[in-house]
């Protein structure tokens, strides 16, 4: 043996000595004797701190008796990693997703359908509201399970509404009243009378714009009695779009669309006290049940009410409502192991444990007294109630939502702007997501053509 | 011969980690990515051959013209934007001043705060309310000052603007530079008569230019990369009427938000080709501007 051999042989062997005495050992927490099963979420924080607390105790308990141990992780970007992980055959065994995402991802085969599951482990699925069992199912199949859902509605501030002269028990019941309220409510500061250009928005009234706090760009149309969704097309270019963006246009015409764009620049974050709304230079908020934590933090003093959002007529009020869900991926390894922690989770008196520490409504028919009585939002009985009205809305079950949501963000923008005529706008929308929803379709079709000639990829819907 | 058989299969293996690296992390992949783009493929069904589909498409697609001319843009602006102001701080940087090494730490700094932290620190820093960019401004009597990241105007020359924040790396390679430029060099040229102006103009900026032009190569790379600002400051949205939505952006949202991986893959193909057409054209157009030293 020379000297280069004995070099080449320490430069490889050493480093593998030094992984094999110091390297990554199995995880010290995890009892010797129990299988794991991986756990993704994107929560972190309280709300992380809320699901591990939960998963700690199964671990104790019915993880035990079954010999089970779920491993929780919080991840960034969970729904992108938890793909690419069921694309490479390595998916976790649980994964907590945005509900956006069922459509798409059941559609593409990542998710495993679980109404046989749920058959075999007997949840009851007629003990959830039926929009949330509605939100979990795609094309007629079971995808997802509820976790921690919530609705939308209008929150509006009760001292403003006062100063305003504006009655704070008799929130707007319509959107043309909303817009009659918001310009009541916003105040403007003259600089120079000279100089109209220079005067400011201090207090406006209602915005709908993404840049202050409007999180989603696409609902108005829903308000005005028109969905986006039928099932097979993208139903944008009707009546009931054309009269959302009148509706929004009008009030920024109003109140000087400049002047709006101004204020809006200003907005901070949700979770700080350069919220627009805790701060009380934005009179009313389209807004879900965890404003309250924020509102409790950085503005405890704020005077607030909660009402349905206003619909074009009041007797169809319409109500938004979304959440997150638990899924078990196309591949996962352990699907009947994770059923059983799902199932632990959807106890009733667990799951609006999470949703009570989320912030968050009760996926349940009828919550348990406890619910409210100990909810950290003092108005989270009408969120509630909302989410059982037959007029609630989830988003539109699209496998191409994705491209939808951006292009509806784009014609939004460039409306609230100026920079595009609405109808010529709204056209274009809707002629760029039929091209996509074609070519999906085409393609799909094309795919399911010639399944048999190709290896390797499973079936629509695929089982594990 | 056998010793020479041997000679290779030696070199070949201790040349392993780097050629297996190369095959398996990055020809291979560069292959597969070249065969996707001539299919369609959402990553969780087998790709489906489609032939020239995905780059026919790319050349009626608006929004990718879009991010295009964004992108041509922001290079064009920042790059030599970027060059003159590293070249002019790296020379006062050059100079014997009291506090030398303190002011090279301050311009080099930035460049080690993470993209995403710097983002949010430029969020506030250009929020035309509380910023403090806009507060100066107002001090100044400049009643109605710009809203930064909200105004399409604006928001690619805020960017611009963000983006000079992290000249600190190009400073120190231009640094470096100037400290090979034999001093020689300066005395001829003072005891000719030169000027100081006309000393950084016939013996600093010829002396430099090979430093110039790998800056600039690196500038064009990474300016068809840009990705992590504008997706931080925008918070993931395209900005206003797209005004901040960059090649690499759209290319993301392709792969990983609309699961469109062959139509991703061909814009990267055409991204690398964008890249090292840029790059070639750089290189001849420097023929006669660059100077080697003992060429």
């Amino acid at each position: 043996m020379n000297i280069r051999s004995i070099i080449l042989g320490l430069v490889l062997g050493l480093p593998a000595v030094g992984l094999l005495i110091f390297g990554p050992r199995g995880r010290p927490d995890v009892p010797p004797d129990r299988t794991v099963i991986r756990y993704w979420e994107k929560w972190t924080g309280v709300e992380g701190a809320a699901m591990q607390r939960i998963v700690d105790r199964f671990n104790a308990t019915v993880g035990a008796a079954h010999g089970f141990w779920v491993d929780y992780q919080a991840l960034g970007d969970v729904d992108k990693r938890m793909l690419i992980a069921a694309a490479g055959g390595d998916p976790p065994d649980v994964a907590g997703l945005p509900d956006r995402f069922v459509p798409p991802y059941a559609d593409q085969g990542a998710l495993r359908p679980l109404d046989d599951l749920a058959d075999e482990f007997g949840l009851d699925l007629d003990a959830f509201k039926p929009i949330w069992l509605d939100i979990c199912r795609f094309d007629g199949k079971l995808y997802a399970l509820p976790s921690t859902p919530y609705t939308i509605a209008l929150y509006y501030n009760r001292k403003l509404f006062r100063d305003a002269g504006l009655d704070p028990a008799r929130p707007p019941q319509t959107t043309a009243e909303l817009n009659e309220y918001a310009r009541r409510l916003t105040r403007v500061e003259v600089n120079d009378p000279q100089d109209p250009g220079d005067d400011r928005i201090v207090q406006l009234g209602f915005t709908v714009s993404p840049a202050m706090l409007g999180w989603w760009h696409w609902v108005w149309p829903y308000f005005f009695d028109g969905p986006l969704w039928d099932g097979r097309h993208f139903t944008l270019d009707t009546p009931a779009t054309h009269a959302a963006l009148a509706w929004i246009r009008d009030l920024r015409s109003a109140l000087g669309n400049e002047r709006v764009l101004q204020f809006e620049g200003t907005a901070g974050a949700i979770e700080s006290a350069q919220n627009p709304f805790l701060s009380g230079r934005l009179a009313m908020v389209f807004q879900g049940p965890w404003l309250a934590n924020w509102a409790r933090v950085y503005a405890p003093d704020l005077d607030y009410g909660v009402a349905p959002f206003p619909s074009v007529s009041p007797e169809r009020p319409h109500v938004f409502a979304s959440m997150d869900v638990l899924v078990i991926p196309t591949g996962a390894r352990r699907p009947r192991e994770a059923m059983i922690f799902l199932t632990y989770v959807l106890r009733q008196e667990v799951m609006e444990e999470l949703c009570q520490a989320h912030g968050k409504v009760s996926p349940y028919r009828v919550p348990q007294p406890d619910f409210f009585a100990h909810h950290p939002n003092p108005h989270i009985r009408l969120f509630d109630e909302l989410a059982a009205s037959p007029h609630a809305f989830g988003y539109p079950k699209m496998p191409t939502w994705a491209e939808a949501w951006t292009e509806t963000l784009y014609l939004l923008e460039t409306v609230l702007r100026g920079v595009r005529d609405p109808d010529e706008a709204i056209r274009a929308t809707q002629a760029k997501v039929d091209r996509v929803v074609a070519d999906y379709e085409r393609m799909a079709a094309q795919r399911r053509q010639h399944s048999d000639s190709i290896i390797g990829g499973p079936p629509r819907g695929g089982s594990p | 011969m056998r010793s020479g058989r041997q000679s290779l299969l030696t070199g070949l293996l201790w040349t392993a980690p780097w050629w297996l690296g190369f095959l398996l992390l990055l020809a291979g992949p560069m292959a597969l990515s070249l065969y996707i783009s001539f299919c369609d493929y959402p990553l969780l069904q087998p790709p489906v051959f489609v032939g020239g589909a995905n780059y026919k498409q790319l050349v009626g697609d608006p929004v990718f013209h879009k991010a295009v001319a964004n992108t041509v843009v922001y290079a064009a602006l920042a790059i030599p934007l970027g060059t003159v102001f590293a070249v002019l701080l790296a020379v006062l940087l050059n100079r014997r001043v009291r506090g030398q090494a303190l002011f090279r730490a301050c311009v080099f700094v930035p460049t080690i705060v993470p993209l995403v932290a710097a983002g949010l620190v430029w969020m506030w820093l250009l929020n035309p309310e509380y910023g403090l960019l806009n507060t100066g401004l107002r001090a100044l009597g400049l009643d109605q000052p710009p809203l930064w990241l909200e105004s399409p105007r604006w928001a690619m020359v805020s960017l611009i603007l963000v983006s000079l924040w992290f000249l600190g790396s190009p400073v120190m390679i231009y640094l470096a530079g100037l400290q090979e430029i034999p001093e020689e060099l300066y005395e001829a040229a003072t005891l000719d008569g030169a000027s100081a102006t006309r000393r950084f103009w016939h013996v600093t900026l010829p002396c430099l230019s090979p430093v110039i032009l790998f800056n600039v190569v690196i500038g064009i790379i990474t300016a068809w990369q840009v990705f992590a600002l504008p997706f931080v400051m925008w918070r993931t949205r395209p900005g206003p009427d797209r005004a901040t939505y960059f090649y690499t952006m759209y290319l993301f949202d392709n792969a990983f938000n609309y699961l469109k991986m062959g139509y991703a893959s061909a814009m990267a193909w055409v991204q690398l080709l964008i890249i090292l057409a840029l790059t070639a054209l750089v290189f001849v157009v420097s023929r006669r501007t660059v100077h080697y030293r003992g060429v």
